[in-house]
């Protein structure tokens, strides 16, 4: 068996170390030493480039693999020991926005304020993505759509969109099923849209069809104005 | 208030059947519990299914959770040994590798994404490859951010374990490549 010298074994520990210096999640002594073994052989470093890409990728395939379906919770809270067999079930939608509405009842909670901070992150992104469509569609102001659009019937909903979701896809969805954004964000990521029918029996299977589409949205809840 | 003193503070109150806690704690971490779990069975609907399982091991045991490690470790701890039981018990049934591995929501194969000329993709594909055991420990380290102490207790492995499966699932990730095409000149 080959022994390896003091140099090889000094290198393979680094080696072995590198995916945690990467992600900072290191001991400040191993950090140092990490630190200090880059400094005196530059070529390691091309091994950390290695290590950075498949983190890239790591969390890129995470990332792709998107939301569990919009059920879960539901499920969960129906099996609950203690919980009624035979109790209402709510729709995702419903579930989501009772959960936002849980959220937001109890602002002294303590385990409340990384929830409204984590939706304020999501807020804000989606804000943007949402801004840039209406500034495209509004040639260069930006400002919340408001008001009835010109004839026919219309429907209102709250809606939330997926994380995944882009200014783009959600300017495609809205033309598909002609409709604006007239309110919002709301508290949770919350926007208010309206949409546009021929016929007002037309708005519940609307509706659904716009809550089928789950790469986009996370969930509608029908408005009442 | 840091993110595992909050976490910690949901498991107090689901400890004391507050269910909207037990919703917090869901809503803050059933997507990151779900994809770990994907990752390892390559079943949608089986993930949904033991992501459940996961959440509910924790409201039945929430009480016993003593805050010695942060909730997402505890959580994740409990998603691995669950994906793997379901794994175990699957080979024990002689279920057909082949019939589940087309279940998986998986992308293009290596030679699939080589084609592309996608180095991205080729990478992704590649780590789609890996065993279970290797994608678990990637996943933990560059996914969940995970210590090596903490991968140590989601794996119930030793520290120095945990080491060398990272390094030896990195080097069966150059493999994979080099077959699909990409020699990184490692190791």
């Amino acid at each position: 068996m080959t022994e390896l010298t003091t140099e090889e074994m000094e290198r393979a520990e680094i080696e072995m170390l590198l995916p945690w210096y990467a992600t900072g999640r290191l001991s400040r002594a191993d950090m140092a030493k990490v630190e200090s073994y880059l400094a005196r052989n530059p070529q390691v470093a091309h091994q950390l480039d290695l290590v950075r890409d498949e983190q890239e990728q790591t969390v890129a395939a995470n990332e792709a693999l998107g939301w569990p379906s919009g059920g879960a919770l539901d499920r969960l809270m129906a099996g609950l020991p203690g919980a009624p067999a035979g109790g209402t079930r709510m729709t995702a939608s419903a579930l989501f926005f009772q959960h936002i509405r849980d959220f937001f009842t109890f602002p002294t909670a303590g385990g409340v304020r990384w929830a409204a901070a984590g939706v304020a992150a999501l807020v804000a992104v989606q804000a943007v993505a949402i801004a840039t469509l209406l500034l495209g569609d509004r040639g260069g102001s930006y400002q919340v759509a408001s008001g009835q659009q010109a004839g026919g019937e219309t429907v209102s909903a709250l809606v939330a969109f997926t994380d995944e979701a882009t200014a783009k896809s959600i300017s495609r969805l809205l033309s598909e099923f002609r409709g604006k954004i007239v309110d919002g964000p709301r508290p949770g990521g919350v926007y208010k849209i309206r949409l546009r029918l021929e016929d007002r029996s037309q708005a519940e299977a609307q509706l659904k069809r716009l809550e089928e589409r789950r790469d986009i949205v996370r969930a509608v809840l029908q408005s009442r104005d | 208030m840091n993110r595992a003193t909050d976490d910690a503070e949901l498991i107090r109150r689901i400890a004391a059947g507050d269910e909207t806690a037990l919703r917090g704690l869901f809503a803050r971490h059933q997507s990151r519990v779900y994809r770990f779990i994907l990752r390892l069975v390559g079943n949608t609907a089986i993930a949904e299914e033991v992501t459940n399982e996961v959440f509910l091991e924790v409201w039945r045991n929430a009480a016993k959770f003593e805050g010695s490690s942060a909730a997402a470790t505890w959580m994740l701890s409990i998603a691995h040994h669950r994906a793997v039981s379901y794994l175990r018990k699957r080979r024990e049934e002689g279920w057909d590798e082949d019939a589940a591995g087309s279940l998986r929501d998986g992308g293009d194969d290596p030679e699939v994404a080589a084609q592309k000329s996608d180095k991205g993709a080729i990478l992704r594909a590649c780590l789609d490859k890996l065993s279970p055991e290797h994608k678990a420990i990637v996943d933990l380290v560059y996914y969940h951010e995970l210590s090596v102490a903490e991968a140590s207790e989601v794996l119930q492995i030793p520290e120095n374990t945990v080491k060398t499966r990272m390094f030896y699932a990195r080097k069966r990730l150059s493999e994979l490549l080099q077959a699909a095409g990409v020699d990184r000149g490692w190791p």
